[in-house]
């Protein structure tokens, strides 16, 4: 009897065990959605950061691309996913802006931020022998030229492109923008004469900059390049903007809030370990980190801002 | 031939219509800021004006006496539509019932449209191509193929 | 010249240290396995496999992911001959004479002339990288919008009739594809066109479904509606003697395999869609020459020679843009641009100077990988040929299931799949109408960069159309596409006026 009384005692006390366990989140591989294709910036940087932080969270992080649609359907499917942590995504830039350009499910109110891992800053890049020696010179002739200067970005309503229609109505100008089919072929285009300036966010145009045929004519962020020391910032000179890319990681709405601490922590400590860190150097990004609450407000503002700005774009 | 190729004809003509309808109904723009509906009108006025011009060419040379006999091979439709109907259904429960199950079904209903009569090659042929493409592409080349309710 | 040379000696010796011939050796089989599956080509392949080379010094690593390249290059060619299923833009034209030479029991020198044809124009491509690349990278830069619109222009009058059989249905058909082209998210100003509410038609149609589904189903679905008794039957199955190519053979095919290395290594400068145009334009070529361009269509073996050919240089010559200005033409080469900067190598200027290892060694490599495949792949064409043994009515379905499985790879995509299914079933109606899905194909992926090469041109002047005749390069091609129209009328006003005479 005493045996049986054990044995029941056994097995309730295993399903009071039970739910503990399933509690101590991880217990399985974490996915991380990409809704753009293999290879590309984002990829890479979630790739490295996966690599090192799973021995933080103790289960691998593996990254599926999901491209298409601009990156609309990643992020559709994303949002549908379960909210028990082991699905995440890229959240970058586009996601406050694509709901303003086309008709998506989604906006950024469907997730819940976990980390922001990069924020690259916006600038533009002229040919090293261009008539402008600085960035008054360059906004003097935008001032008396309205709609001359040519400025090529990365796609249309793509981040980009939406930076610099931002940095004219802070400058006070008017540039003629030209989408290309991503940032290479528009620096390309710069490099070969056919645009008298590009709207880039790093590395594009880097190395080029690097090797003095390029020259970083504007720079959009609060500090200084670590990279290019001399380069002063358009808040230096008297225009008040600075604005940049970021990707961050991002969970579905209803992801319970202790798993999204113990995702940020695992992710916060793949990001301070010094072989992604050196992976980010030799990618030059920038690492910018930003908690879920500060991320969320990152994203609240972006999307209200990206909001004005394609309305009046589209009038 | 000559009438095949008329048909075709007809479709494509009509393809240029529906292209020219819906391009209308998208903003045109400038030529200095085309709009994004141009391009597309451009295209479908153009594909109208050549399938016109292809049918015309067909119709004078119909009048000509130019007509090709073909020989029609006795074909089988049913065969056909079967066939499409499995691929359809493999598709519509590609994520549902999960790679591996939908691999082996898909084999063995298409073995079985085009004549294997026997269950004892088909049942064995369609279990090892599954099992195959399953440790190639899902083990191998790790990719997410969905797992459906087999789990696998 | 000679420091060239002297570099790639010491490239050489990188490239043939124990370790990076494994590498390389290791790239080109997985390569080659990758590219003999439909859907994964060399784009799929490298990213899946970038992980695996965080652990390698940057030089291994760029040696193992350009082995995986040029392997995926090399076996893509192979389902397109056996199977009629290109999985990629390049190998569409290798279809049309490919598939018809395996139909006639000739597969085996179908494969081993892509080989060797690959093997040369390497070669060709490897001593055009060492020596002429680097000044001519920089001309490419004077490729402006302008210049693009007049190039994808005469590439697409000029290269929609590239069977030859009817000008006003190639061109008929090359519409279509560019209507099917501006399908998703308006380049310019971002706006959705005709996708209907839905969201998966916004990235556009993926051209690998197209490609599938119009020649690979096309063709199983005309197989299936035969009567019954058809399927029992296998296709010729090819002797022994005729696994490898004649001395006949390989004469017929030394010329094209020149030319088209020649043209894939010219094409592949310049930004844009080089393997589709360098495949197009040296079978446009080898038909317009040939003694006996009837055969083209029906299996010609220059039809196969050149275009593979021409492809293979391309790939190797599309490598000078990415290491000299650091900028990837082509989407492969923008996933090697990415493991590149995530080993810290930052392609660019300056990268000759500041990785010489690496830049030689991965060039060396890249001779040494093609005489690999060389060798690896001449012992696996009877292997293949012998694929076509298995009678029809399980080579189908095996066809549609790898087809199912490859096309959702790409993407990892249902809707994909759908979308192929769809073309298939264009395809299958194509081929009863007559109607060719080569020009279609062409179109597809010229028709996007037409557009916006046109609309940003149109943006630079002001909407002043003089820009495209003002610039000498492109004055240059339009003129070129006008002689073309142009040409054919007046010789039949000219053989009219003859047939009068008489």
């Amino acid at each position: 009897m005493l045996k049986r009384i054990f044995s029941i005692l056994f097995v309730f006390s295993l399903m009071m065990v039970m739910p503990l366990q399933a509690a101590e989140f991880p217990t399985k591989e974490v996915q991380i959605i990409i809704p753009w294709a293999a290879g590309g910036a984002t990829d890479l940087i979630f790739r490295a950061l996966g690599a090192t932080t799973g021995k933080y969270l103790g289960k691998a992080v593996v990254v599926v691309n999901k491209p298409g649609g601009a990156g609309t359907v990643g992020y559709t499917e994303a949002m549908k996913a379960q909210p028990d942590g082991y699905t995440l995504t890229s959240g970058i830039t586009p996601l406050t802006i694509l709901p303003h350009n086309v008709k998506t499910a989604f906006t950024y109110k469907d997730f819940e931020p976990v980390i922001n891992v990069v924020s690259d800053p916006g600038m533009f890049l002229v040919r090293s022998d261009s008539p402008w020696k600085s960035l008054k010179e360059f906004l003097d002739y935008a001032k008396k030229n309205p709609d001359i200067i040519t400025v090529g970005n990365s796609g249309a309503g793509g981040g980009v492109h939406l930076i610099a229609l931002a940095f004219e109505k802070a400058a006070g100008v008017k540039f003629n923008h030209i989408p290309f089919a991503g940032g290479g072929p528009s620096v390309t285009a710069l490099l070969g004469g056919h645009v008298n300036a590009v709207s880039v966010s790093p590395p594009e145009g880097i190395e080029h900059v690097k090797a003095g045929k390029l020259k970083i004519i504007a720079l959009f962020s609060e500090k200084r390049f670590e990279m290019f020391p001399e380069v002063p910032t358009v808040k230096e000179q008297g225009v008040d903007f600075a604005m940049g890319q970021w990707r961050g990681l991002i969970a579905p709405k209803g992801t319970p809030p202790d798993v999204i601490k113990k995702l940020h922590d695992a992710f916060k400590k793949g990001m301070d370990d010094p072989v992604f860190q050196k992976n980010a150097k030799d990618m030059a990004v920038n690492l910018h980190y930003l908690g879920p609450e500060a991320f969320g407000k990152l994203m609240a503002s972006d999307h209200e801002l990206f909001g004005k700005l394609i309305k009046e774009m589209k009038k | 031939m000559n009438r095949e190729e008329a048909i075709g004809g007809i479709v494509i003509f009509l393809f240029g219509v529906v292209t020219t309808f819906f391009s209308l109904k998208m903003p045109l723009g400038t030529f200095r800021m085309a709009g994004t509906g141009l391009f597309p009108l451009c295209l479908g006025v153009l594909l109208i004006v050549l399938s016109s011009l292809f049918l015309i060419k067909l119709y004078l040379q119909k009048k000509e006496g130019k007509h090709v006999i073909t020989v029609q091979l006795p074909s089988s439709i049913k065969q056909l539509m079967l066939f499409l109907g499995a691929m359809l259904l493999a598709t519509l429960f590609f994520n549902r019932l999960g790679y591996p199950l939908v691999a082996f079904l898909l084999m063995v209903s298409l073995l079985k449209i085009l004549g294997m009569k026997r269950w004892r090659t088909v049942l064995p042929l369609s279990f090892i191509t599954a099992i195959v493409c399953y440790f190639l592409f899902v083990q191998w080349l790790k990719i997410p193929l969905p797992r459906g309710w087999i789990g696998l | 010249m000679f420091e060239s040379l002297q570099h790639l000696m010491t490239g050489f010796g990188i490239a043939t240290t124990i370790h990076n011939l494994l590498y390389c050796l290791t790239g080109a089989i997985v390569g080659t396995l990758i590219g003999v599956l439909p859907g994964i080509g060399p784009i799929a392949g490298i990213a899946l496999l970038i992980p695996a080379t965080f652990g390698l010094n940057p030089t291994s690593a760029i040696i193992m992911l350009a082995g995986i390249y040029y392997g995926a290059m090399y076996g893509g060619s192979t389902t397109s001959i056996l199977l009629n299923v290109p999985g990629e833009t390049a190998s569409v034209i290798t279809c049309i004479d490919g598939y018809q030479m395996a139909q006639k029991g000739r597969a085996g020198p179908a494969l081993a002339t892509c080989a060797i044809g690959s093997f040369i124009a390497g070669t060709i491509g490897i001593f055009g990288l060492v020596f002429i690349a680097p000044p001519l990278a920089e001309a490419a830069l004077a490729f402006g919008p302008p210049e693009y619109f007049s190039l994808m222009v005469f590439g697409f009058i000029v290269l929609s009739n590239v069977t030859g059989i009817s000008l006003i249905k190639s061109l008929m058909m090359a519409v279509v594809g560019l209507i099917i082209g501006t399908i998703g998210l308006d380049p310019v100003t971002g706006d959705a066109r005709f996708t209907f509410g839905s969201i998966y038609l916004l990235g556009g149609i993926e051209f690998v479904a197209v490609a599938i589904g119009l020649f690979g189903i096309g063709e199983v679905l005309i197989n299936v509606e035969k009567p019954a008794d058809l399927l029992e039957q296998r296709v010729l199955i090819p002797r022994l003697r005729e696994l490898y190519p004649t001395l006949r053979d390989l004469k017929r095919s030394i010329g094209p395999i020149l030319r088209g290395a020649g043209i894939g290594f010219g094409v592949g400068l310049v930004p844009g869609p080089a393997p589709v145009i360098a495949t197009y334009s040296s079978y446009m070529i080898e038909r317009k020459i040939s003694k006996n361009p009837e055969e083209f269509g029906k299996g010609a073996i220059e039809g196969v020679a050149g275009p593979e050919s021409a492809n293979n240089s391309a790939c190797q010559s599309a490598f000078i843009p990415l290491f000299v200005l650091g900028i990837p033409f082509a989407p492969p080469t923008a996933i090697l641009l990415g493991a590149l900067l995530i080993h810290g190598v930052s392609p660019g200027p300056l990268m000759i100077s500041q990785h010489p290892e690496l830049f030689w060694g991965v060039i060396a490599s890249m001779y040494i990988g093609n005489f690999i495949l060389l060798i690896l792949n001449l012992p696996f064409v009877p292997l293949f040929a012998n694929i076509l043994r298995t009678p029809k009515k399980i080579l189908l379905p095996l066809i549609i299931l790898f087809c199912i499985t490859g096309m959702f790879t790409v993407n990892n995509s249902v809707f994909d799949i759908w979308m192929m299914l769809l073309f298939g079933g264009v395809g299958f109606l194509m081929r009863k109408w007559a109607y060719e899905g080569a020009p279609l194909l062409l179109a597809l992926v010229l028709g996007p960069k037409l557009e916006v090469a046109f609309r940003q041109s149109l943006m630079i002047s002001h909407g002043d159309f003089g820009v495209f005749v003002n610039r000498p390069i492109s004055m240059a091609f339009l003129l070129a596409t006008a002689i073309f129209l142009i040409f054919p009328a007046i010789r039949l006003m000219f053989k009219k006026s003859k047939k009068g005479g008489i």
